[in-house]
């Protein structure tokens, strides 16, 4: 078992290889990695705080925002700009959780969807952020550091980076998960009574898995930037939240590698066995509402049913 | 600027956003279900209404309750799908839920009426009321009539029917109302067949303002979402009084200030009420007020 996980991110790390090594599969697989990241900051929220944050597309687009006007207005480098979109994410975050702090359940649900509704109609008139026409013209990713080159225009040289942030952020997941944050998330989620009473302060452990969620997907926002060059007000779109929601749902929620399965299972259908798009839509729907009202705990409770203890051998054994 | 016709027309955008509104503000209050799929079922209402016109023949003001009954279908076939979520007030897992059924109703009325923009053709949208210099359409004035009617009616159901009564008892302790020997489950069937109906509704009047797509989804109704919340959940007369109150407001910003940042300044009065009032609003209290 203690080589189990190593042996698996390599095999990770050659999989567009070993699905062919096209120019789409390392697309695909590059993308499926971003997203997946992006997912992994909802996951922290929806799994272990049992909020759902609708904010989270604005987080992803905030970063991919700061990324590319940093780079096409101000010439910044990509660690720069790295910084730039951590910054701006936990500015946002740090606002809207301070705002959130008091609201629960549906009710901040449906202030973060008004923040990310807020961002999305100032993404869209600011001329500042490009306006309706968005930022073109996103630089090829340069993470060169002294002599060490390390550019990536292409799908193929951005991978290993796409594939290495996946696994940092995974690595940082379940560090979480074990460390005293991410216990006492889990308490104020499944008992905020009992927390209280441990002396737990709810509302400052919501906040800070809040300011840690936010940069996870606003990361993915920044490399995305620099995948697809461009970035527009369609990073609002309903399909980013839908997938994130999805992703995180699809498999089962606190397994760590559940969100980037989910992602790696949405978007590999949309681009190896798409229905065209009326159809994918059809399909993410029938998905999220089979695994909600039929299999709640997500694919990973699907499991065959234990056979019955034979009653007749019961009865031996009773006798004996 | 002209202050009485922009008065006006926040008035009608005012009901057009209630109207909207009714039926989430219902299901809201009643099971606290944040419908993200409501747009959907607006554009659903909307579709059905133009393709019953188209195929059949049959004028505007039939092809409406042909609307209204799909949209009470399909309420139902939610209710179906949802109610065991619904009993066990699983509220994340509702929304995500809702979601989930929005995008199948794209998908689906994607296939079946493709990607191109179409009317629904109204006959009273090109009768025009004047005087001096205000004006409107006799289809605004419907509108108007309309909603005055069915907010009228939603509140006589509620506080002086049977089943009103049963409603409003799910609304504060579902489990209780089992108890006590009611069927819930129908009671859901009811709310849910009414949201279904009363968005298609809303559709079938408002939509011959504007083209219909299949795509425009929860963006063309996102004000519901304002008023729904702004009027305090489940509140009927809350809601109606909001939705006056965010058209006047639409109208007068987008006349004086800027229509492209209109929605932005609305969800910040949102988020300003939510943060500052929440208390009363994620709670049921208001209920049928």
């Amino acid at each position: 078992m203690r080589f189990l996980w190593p042996a698996l991110a390599v095999l990770g790390f050659f999989s567009p290889r070993l699905l062919g090594g096209g120019a789409l599969v390392y697309g695909t697989l590059t993308v499926i990695a971003i997203f997946a990241v992006m997912a992994y900051g909802l996951d922290i929220i929806l799994s272990d705080l049992g909020e759902v944050s609708l904010a989270h597309t604005a987080f992803f687009a905030a970063g991919a925002y700061a990324a590319s006007l940093l780079a096409v207005d101000h010439d910044w480098g990509a660690w720069a700009t790295l910084g730039g979109a951590i910054v701006v994410s936990a500015v946002l975050a740090l606002a809207l959780g301070l705002l959130t702090l008091r609201t629960r359940e549906f009710a901040f649900s449906l202030v973060t969807y008004a923040a990310s509704v807020v961002c999305a109609v100032v993404a869209a008139n600011w001329s500042a952020l490009g306006g309706s026409d968005g930022v073109v013209g996103v630089p090829p990713l340069d993470l060169s550091v002294g002599a060490v080159k390390l550019v990536a225009g292409t799908n193929v040289q951005l991978w290993p980076y796409a594939y290495g942030l996946l696994l940092l952020t995974m690595f940082l997941v379940s560090r979480f998960r074990r460390s005293r944050l991410g216990q006492a998330a889990l308490m104020v989620h499944m008992n905020p009574r009992l927390a209280v009473m441990s002396g737990l302060d709810p509302q400052r452990v919501r906040l800070l898995v809040f300011l840690l969620s936010a940069p996870i997907s606003a990361v993915a926002g920044w490399l995305y930037a620099y995948q697809r060059a461009y970035v527009g007000p369609d990073l609002f779109d309903t399909y980013f939240l839908v997938l994130m929601l999805t992703a995180v749902i699809l498999v089962g929620r606190r397994i760590l590698v559940a969100p980037a399965l989910g992602t790696a299972l949405l978007v590999g259908q949309t681009s190896f066995a798409s229905l065209g798009s009326y159809g994918d839509k059809v399909l993410l729907g029938v998905v999220l509402l089979t695994i909600l009202c039929l299999f709640p705990g997500g694919l990973a409770s699907i499991r065959p049913r234990r056979p019955r203890p034979d009653r007749a051998a019961l009865r031996t054994m009773e006798r004996s | 600027m002209n202050v009485l016709q922009q008065t006006i027309n926040g008035l009608i955008i005012g009901h057009a956003f209630a109207l909207v509104a009714v039926g989430w503000t219902l299901l809201l209050g009643s099971a606290r279900l944040v419908n993200f799929g409501h747009g959907q079922m607006y554009m659903v209402g909307a579709f059905v209404a133009w393709w019953v016109m188209r195929t059949t023949g049959l004028p505007y003001l039939l092809a409406v309750p042909c609307a209204v009954l799909a949209g009470a279908a399909l309420g139902a076939l939610m209710q179906k799908l949802m109610l065991r979520l619904t009993l066990q007030q699983n509220l994340v897992s509702l929304m995500i839920a809702t979601l989930g059924f929005g995008q199948l109703l794209e998908g689906a009325a994607g296939f079946a009426w493709g990607p191109r923009p179409q009317t629904l053709a109204s006959p009273l949208q090109a009768i025009e009321l004047r005087w001096d210099d205000v004006w409107l359409t006799a289809q605004d004035l419907l509108l108007v009539v309309a909603t005055i009617a069915v907010f009228a009616a939603l509140h006589l159901v509620l506080k002086r029917t049977v089943f009103g009564s049963a409603v409003r008892m799910v609304a504060e302790d579902p489990k209780l109302t089992q108890l006590g020997g009611l069927d819930v489950a129908r009671v859901y069937m009811g709310i849910f067949a009414f949201e279904g109906a009363a968005v298609a509704f809303a559709a079938c009047l408002v939509a011959p303002r504007t083209p219909i797509l299949t795509s425009m989804g929860f963006e063309q109704v996102i004000m519901t979402f304002v008023v729904v919340v702004l009027g305090g959940i489940g509140s009927v007369g809350g809601s109606y009084a909001a939705g006056l109150g965010l058209g006047l407001f639409t109208a007068f910003f987008g006349a004086l200030v800027s229509p492209a940042y209109t929605t932005a300044a609305v969800f910040v009065v949102l988020i300003a009420v939510m943060v500052l009032r929440p208390g009363e609003l994620a709670s049921a209290g208001g209920f049928a007020r």
